[in-house]
C-alpha cells in the first residue's frame, strides 16, 4: 500500500483530516487541484463571530499539513480514477498538471510575476483585479511558488512552421516592449522583416479571433517589430556565440540556408555561405516581387547574419560538394531550392514568347524585364507564382493577363488572399483548361496558346479532384506571351549524386535532414519540394540544430524549435468569456488597385500606436504567451517552459472526500444585474475587499473607486429558493454578512448598512449574541425579498424590494449591493464517485448514509466524507466533522489489520 | 461593465503605458483619470488596481471627511 489514506481536496476540511491522520502515525496522500492548499477559508477576511483573523487560523494549519512527516501533499493535482480492489482498498490514479516552475528553485520572488505580459483576472481575489500567467496564487499561498498557467500552446505558434512564438511576439508588442519582441523573432530566424511582408501566416488563418471580427494581424506586427528596429538599432543586438572552432558551408542562401546561418553563427561556428546568384537572399531575391517584398527589407535582414561574422560568397554556384570537405568545412549543408521550373511539355514550348514563370520574375526582379507593354500574356498554372507572374504582367502593361489552370477556382492552390489581389489587379481566370499545344506564327513567335476542356472526376490521392480531359473540346487563346508556372524541381543533379541514391526514404533523413553522407545535410523547398518561406526557415533551424547535435554532440544555446505541448481548443478559448465586443484590427487595408503600373509594395507600414492595439485584439489562447520574458527574470532559473504533466498509480487503503462547495453563480439571479452592474458584487468578492491583502485601496465601488456610502446587503441569492432550483439554506450566509456588516462599519464609519433578509439564522454557540451586537451598531435589518435590481446613470443600484414587517413594496437608491450568495454541491468528482457507487442525496450532496450512528461514512466502505461536500458547513462545523472522518479512516485501516 | 472582466483584464498591459502618462502631471482620482483617458471609469479602475498590485501607482487620501483616494505613478529607472 502506497498511502493509508487519500485525501481530495485540500480547504480546512481536508487540511483537518489529513493532519488528525498524520498525527495518528498514517501515512496520508492529499491531492489539491488548485496551485496552493487552504480552499476558501484562507481568503476570507475574518471568521465569525469571533472576528479573529482567518488566515492567522487557516495559515498555520496550511504549513503545518506542508511540512507533516506523514503527509505529502500534492498541489495541481486531481484524482481521475478510483476503484475498489474488492478487499477494502483503493486503487487511484492522480494526474499532476506541469507548473513549469522548478518547486526546489523557486524563490517565490515573484519576479516572473512582474516581468510577464499576460494579465487574466485573479479568481483568487473575486475577478476584481488582474493576475498575470506567471504567479503565485496569494500571499499565503502553500506553497509560496510560482506557477505558469499555460492551458496549452496557443494555435498561431502552433500552425508557425518557422517555431516562431507568434503569440509571444503579440504579446510583447501589447505590452510595448519592441525590442524584447524583435529579439524573440531572432531565437527563430534574421529573416524578421522578410517573414513580416512576405509569408503567408499560416497563424493568421488559424487564429481564434478570426472566429469573431477577423484574425489578429500577426504577420504585419512582425513587420512592425522589425521595421521599428532597423529605424533605430544598428545591428541585430546579437553576439556570436564563442568560436568553437568548426567551419560549416552552406550552399544557397534563401531563406533555409540564411536561418541555418544565423543559428549555426549564434553557436559559434564558422559559417561561410556560397551563392550562385548575384545577391544573397535566393527566392526572396530573385522570385517574390518586390511590390510583396521590396529589396531593402531582404537588406536588412541579411545584415542580421553578416553581422555575426557570416560570410555571403555570391555568384559561387558549387557544383562539387566533396571538394568543400576537403577545403576543411567540418559540415556542408544544401538549401539550393528548387529553381528550376517543370516544362508545359507541349508541343511549341520553344517558340519565342514562351518563358518559365520564375525566370520571368528573376529577369523582373534582376532589373531586365520582358517588354510586355501592350501584350496579351497567358500565364499557365495555379499557384503562388502563377499569381505572382500573373501580377507582374500586369505591371509591366500587359494589355490582357489571362491564367489558365486546369481544375477549379476551390481547387487553385495559390494563396487566397493572392488570388483575390491578382484578380482585383486585372487577371482574369480561364479555369478547368489545359494546354495542349502553343501555336507560333510565321516568325515562331507565339500566336495562341490551344487548350482543351477538362472535368473534374475522382479525387486524387492529394484529396483534390482528378482533371479529366473532354474529347473533342479544344480552343485557342490567342495571345503573345505564354508563362509557365506549373511547378518547380530541384537540381539536385548538379550535386553528382551526392544526394541521390538513397532510396526509399529520399535523400535526407525526415528528422535530422543529413544524407548518407554523414557530414551533408539538406534543407528548405530541396527536400520538402516547393513550399514557402517559413517552412524554409523551419528546416533552416532542424538543420542547424542536427548539425550542431552531430558535431558538437549536444545542444549547447542553440535556440530549439520548440516542443509544442498541444494545441488549445479554440472553442474552449472563446467560451472563456460571456461576450466578446467588437474590435475591428483598425489597420489600413493593403492598397490593391486595378492595373497597377509600378513595383512599389503595397503594404503600408503600421504605426507604434495601431500595431499595440492591434496586438490588443489578441485573446491570449494559451494563457501564457511564451514570450519569454519570465525566464531572465527568475534569479533561481527556476522558468522550466519544457516541464509535462505526470499520472500517478498508488494503492490506499481509505479515501477522505474533501472537496467543499461551490459558490452559487450570481449571474443566474438576471433580476440582480451581477456581472452587468459594476456595483453588485458578491459576497466572497466583499471578503475580499475586507481582508487584508485586498485587491483594491480599501472597501471601493468598483464603478469609479469612490468610497461607498450606502451599502446594502441581499441575503439568501441563491438559497431558499425553488426559482434557481435550490430550497436548502446555505446556512453560513447570514452570518458571514453580519460578520462583514460589523467589519464594514469599522472600516467606513460613516456608511450606511442595510440587510434585506428573509430571517437571520444565527444558530451556534455566541452566534445570536453577534446578530444582536450587528443590530446595536446600528446595522438596518429590513425583512421582505428583493425583487429587482436596476442600475442609475451614476451607477447608483435602486432595490425594489418587499417590507414585511411594514406591508408595502418600496424602492431604495444603494451604493453598493453585496449579494450574499450560498452554496451548491461540488460535483467535480460526481461521475467518478458515482461510478464507485457513492451515494448522493435529492441535492447532489455526498449522501452521509448513517449519519446518526457512522457520521462522515458515504455508502462505500473505505470511502469517507468531510466538510461541506455533504452539505453546508462553516469552519468550526466542518473542522469537527473532518475530525470524525479521521477517527472513522482510523477504524476502517485498523479493520483492514485485523485477522479475517 | 458592459464588457466581459477577462476581457477588460487583458487590455491592462495595453492601457498602461497611457494611463502613467496621463499621471505623470500629477495624481488623479480613478472618475478624473477615466475622463482623461476618455475610457469607462469601471475599466480604468481594474487596470489601476491591477497596476497597483504590481507597482506601477501607489494611492494617497483626498481631503475632507468624504475623500477620495488619487493616484500617482511611482518613479521608475
Ligand atoms: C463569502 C463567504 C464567507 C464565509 N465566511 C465564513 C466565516 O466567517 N466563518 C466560517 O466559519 N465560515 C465561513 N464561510 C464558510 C467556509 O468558507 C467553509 O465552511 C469552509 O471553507 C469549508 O471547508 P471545506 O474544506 O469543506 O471546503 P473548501 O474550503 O471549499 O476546500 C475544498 C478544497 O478542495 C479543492 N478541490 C475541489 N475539487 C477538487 C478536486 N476534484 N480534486 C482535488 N481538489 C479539489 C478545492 O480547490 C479546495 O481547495 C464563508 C463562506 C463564504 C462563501
Ligand atoms: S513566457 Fe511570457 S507570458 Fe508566459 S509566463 Fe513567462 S512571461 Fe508570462
Ligand atoms: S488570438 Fe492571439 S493567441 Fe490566439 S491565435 Fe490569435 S494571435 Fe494567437
Amino acid at each position: 500500500m502506497d498511502y493509508d489514506a487519500l485525501v481530495v481536496g485540500r480547504g480546512i476540511g481536508g487540511m483537518e483530516s489529513a493532519l488528525k491522520l498524520g498525527d495518528m502515525g498514517y501515512r496520508v496522500l492529499v491531492v489539491e487541484k488548485e496551485a496552493s492548499v487552504g480552499g476558501r477559508m484562507v481568503l476570507l477576511s475574518k471568521v465569525f463571530p469571533t472576528l479573529d483573523c482567518a488566515s492567522c487560523i487557516a495559515t498555520p494549519k496550511m504549513a503545518a499539513t506542508a511540512h507533516h512527516p506523514n503527509v505529502t501533499v500534492l498541489t495541481d493535482s486531481e484524482v481521475e480514477a478510483v476503484s475498489s480492489d474488492g478487499g477494502g482498498r483503493f486503487l487511484v490514479r492522480v494526474h499532476t498538471r506541469p507548473r513549469f516552475v522548478d518547486l526546489a528553485a523557486c524563490t517565490g520572488c515573484r519576479q516572473c510575476e512582474q516581468a510577464c505580459t499576460v494579465a487574466v483576472p485573479d479568481e483568487w481575489n473575486g475577478e476584481m483585479v488582474s493576475r498575470r500567467a506567471a504567479y503565485i496564487a496569494y500571499p499565503q499561498a502553500i506553497p509560496q511558488k510560482a506557477l505558469i498557467e499555460r492551458r496549452g500552446t496557443s494555435p498561431c505558434t502552433d500552425a508557425c512552421p518557422a517555431g516562431i512564438r507568434a503569440h509571444g511576439y503579440v504579446s510583447l508588442v501589447r505590452s510595448g516592449l519592441y525590442e524584447e519582441a524583435f529579439q524573440l523573432l531572432l531565437e527563430a530566424t534574421p529573416l524578421a522583416a522578410t517573414l513580416g511582408a512576405a509569408c503567408y501566416a499560416p497563424c493568421e488563418t488559424v487564429c481564434t479571433r478570426g472566429e469573431l471580427e477577423g484574425p489578429v494581424a500577426i504577420r504585419r506586427l512582425k513587420r512592425f517589430v522589425a521595421e521599428r528596429h532597423y529605424a533605430t538599432a544598428d545591428g541585430p543586438g546579437v553576439t556570436p556565440g564563442e568560436p568553437n572552432g568548426r567551419r560549416v558551408a552552406i550552399v544557397g542562401s534563401g531563406p533555409a540556408g540564411l536561418t541555418a546561418a544565423w543559428q549555426l553563427a549564434r553557436a559559434g561556428y564558422g559559417v561561410r555561405v556560397f551563392e550562385a546568384g548575384p545577391e544573397p537572399g535566393g527566392f526572396l531575391r530573385q522570385a517574390i516581387p518586390a511590390y510583396r517584398l521590396p529589396a531593402e527589407l531582404l537588406d536588412q535582414d541579411v545584415a542580421n547574419v553578416t553581422a555575426l561574422g557570416v560570410e555571403i560568397t555570391t555568384n559561387s554556384p558549387i557544383a562539387d560538394v566533396a571538394a568543400l570537405k576537403v577545403e576543411g568545412y567540418d559540415a556542408v549543408l544544401l538549401a539550393t531550392g528548387t529553381p528550376e521550373s517543370r516544362p508545359l511539355g507541349i508541343p511549341g514550348e520553344d517558340l519565342e514568347g514562351v518563358q518559365a514563370g520564375v525566370a520571368f520574375l528573376r529577369d523582373v526582379r534582376a532589373g531586365h524585364p520582358p517588354d510586355l507593354a501592350g501584350k496579351r500574356v497567358v500565364v499557365v498554372g495555379g499557384g503562388n507564382v502563377a499569381m505572382d507572374s500573373a501580377r507582374t504582367a500586369i505591371r509591366l502593361g500587359a494589355s490582357e493577363t489571362r491564367v489558365a489552370y486546369r481544375r477549379g477556382r476551390e481547387e487553385m492552390p495559390a494563396h487566397r488572399a493572392e488570388l483575390n489581389d491578382a484578380l482585383t489587379e486585372g487577371a482574369d481566370l480561364e479555369l478547368l483548361v489545359a494546354p495542349v499545344q502553343v501555336i507560333g506564327d510565321a516568325d515562331r513567335r507565339v500566336a495562341a496558346l490551344r487548350c482543351r476542356r477538362i472535368e473534374l472526376g475522382e479525387p486524387d490521392d492529394t484529396g483534390r479532384r482528378r482533371p479529366v480531359p473532354v474529347p473533342g473540346s479544344e480552343f485557342d487563346i490567342e495571345c503573345d506571351v505564354v508563362i509557365a508556372a506549373v511547378g518547380l524541381t530541384t537540381a539536385v543533379e548538379t550535386f553528382a549524386g551526392a544526394l541521390l541514391g538513397a532510396p526509399p526514404a529520399g535523400p535526407v533523413d525526415e528528422r535530422t535532414l543529413q544524407s548518407v553522407i554523414p557530414w551533408l545535410f539538406a534543407a528548405g523547398d530541396l527536400v520538402t519540394g516547393p513550399s514557402d518561406i517559413a517552412r524554409a526557415v523551419g528546416q533552416g533551424r532542424q538543420a542547424a540544430q542536427a548539425i550542431d547535435r552531430w558535431l558538437c554532440g549536444e545542444r549547447r544555446g542553440l535556440a530549439t524549435v520548440p516542443d509544442p505541448l498541444g494545441v488549445v481548443d479554440r472553442a474552449e478559448v472563446l467560451a472563456r468569456q460571456k461576450s466578446h465586443s467588437r474590435r475591428e484590427s483598425g489597420l489600413r487595408p493593403v492598397n490593391v488597385t486595378p492595373r497597377p503600373r509600378d513595383f512599389d509594395q503595397l503594404e503600408p507600414p503600421i504605426g507604434e500606436e495601431d500595431a499595440r492595439a492591434a496586438a490588443g485584439r489578441c485573446l491570449d489562447c494559451g494563457v501564457c504567451s511564451e514570450c519569454g520574458q519570465c525566464l531572465p527574470a527568475c534569479p533561481a532559473n527556476a522558468i522550466d517552459l519544457s516541464m509535462r504533466g505526470n499520472d500517478r498509480s498508488l494503492e490506499v487503503g481509505a479515501v477522505v472526500l474533501a472537496t467543499g462547495y461551490r459558490i452559487f453563480p450570481a449571474d443566474l439571479k438576471p433580476q440582480y444585474g451581477h456581472g452587468r452592474f459594476a456595483n453588485v458584487i458578491t459576497g466572497l468578492q466583499m471578503e475580499r475587499l475586507l481582508a487584508p491583502t485586498r485587491p483594491y485601496t480599501s472597501v471601493l465601488r468598483p464603478s469609479d473607486g469612490k468610497i461607498p456610502m450606502r451599502i446594502a446587503y441581499v441575503m439568501c441569492t441563491g438559497s431558499r429558493d425553488e426559482s434557481v432550483g435550490n430550497p436548502l439554506c446555505s446556512k453560513f450566509c447570514c452570518m458571514y454578512s453580519l460578520k462583514q456588516n460589523q467589519l464594514i462599519m469599522g472600516v467606513l464609519r460613516f456608511a450606511e448598512v442595510t440587510v434585506h433578509y428573509i430571517d437571520i439564522r444565527a444558530v451556534g454557540k455566541g452566534y445570536e449574541e453577534f446578530f444582536e451586537q450587528s443590530k446595536g451598531m446600528g446595522v438596518n435589518f429590513v425583512k421582505g425579498r428583493v425583487a429587482e435590481i436596476r442600475e442609475t446613470p451614476e451607477a447608483n443600484l435602486i432595490l425594489r424590494y418587499e417590507d414585511v414587517d411594514h406591508g408595502t413594496l418600496a424602492e431604495a437608491e444603494y451604493d453598493l449591493v453585496v449579494l450574499a450568495v450560498g452554496v451548491q454541491p461540488n460535483q467535480d468528482l460526481g461521475q467518478l464517485l458515482a461510478a464507485q457507487g457513492v451515494a448522493f442525496d435529492d441535492r447532489a450532496y455526498v449522501d452521509e448514509v448513517d449519519e446518526d450512528y457512522r457520521p462522515t461514512a458515504t455508502s462505500v466502505p473505505g470511502i469517507f466524507v468531510a466538510g461541506a461536500l455533504s452539505g453546508p458547513r462553516d469552519i468550526p462545523e466542518s473542522i469537527l466533522h473532518a475530525g470524525a472522518a479521521a477517527i472513522q479512516v482510523a477504524a476502517h485501516l485498523e479493520s483492514l489489520k485485523a485477522p479475517a | 461593465m458592459s464588457r466581459d472582466i477577462r476581457e477588460v483584464v487583458r487590455d491592462e498591459p495595453l492601457m498602461r503605458d497611457r494611463l502613467l502618462e496621463l499621471l505623470a502631471d500629477g495624481p488623479l482620482t480613478v472618475p478624473e483619470l477615466a475622463a482623461a483617458a476618455h475610457m469607462p471609469a469601471s475599466e480604468v479602475m481594474v487596470w489601476l488596481m491591477g497596476m497597483r498590485k504590481y507597482g506601477y501607482v501607489f494611492e494617497e487620501k483626498g481631503p475632507g471627511r468624504l475623500f477620495e483616494y488619487r493616484y500617482s505613478a511611482v518613479k521608475r529607472p
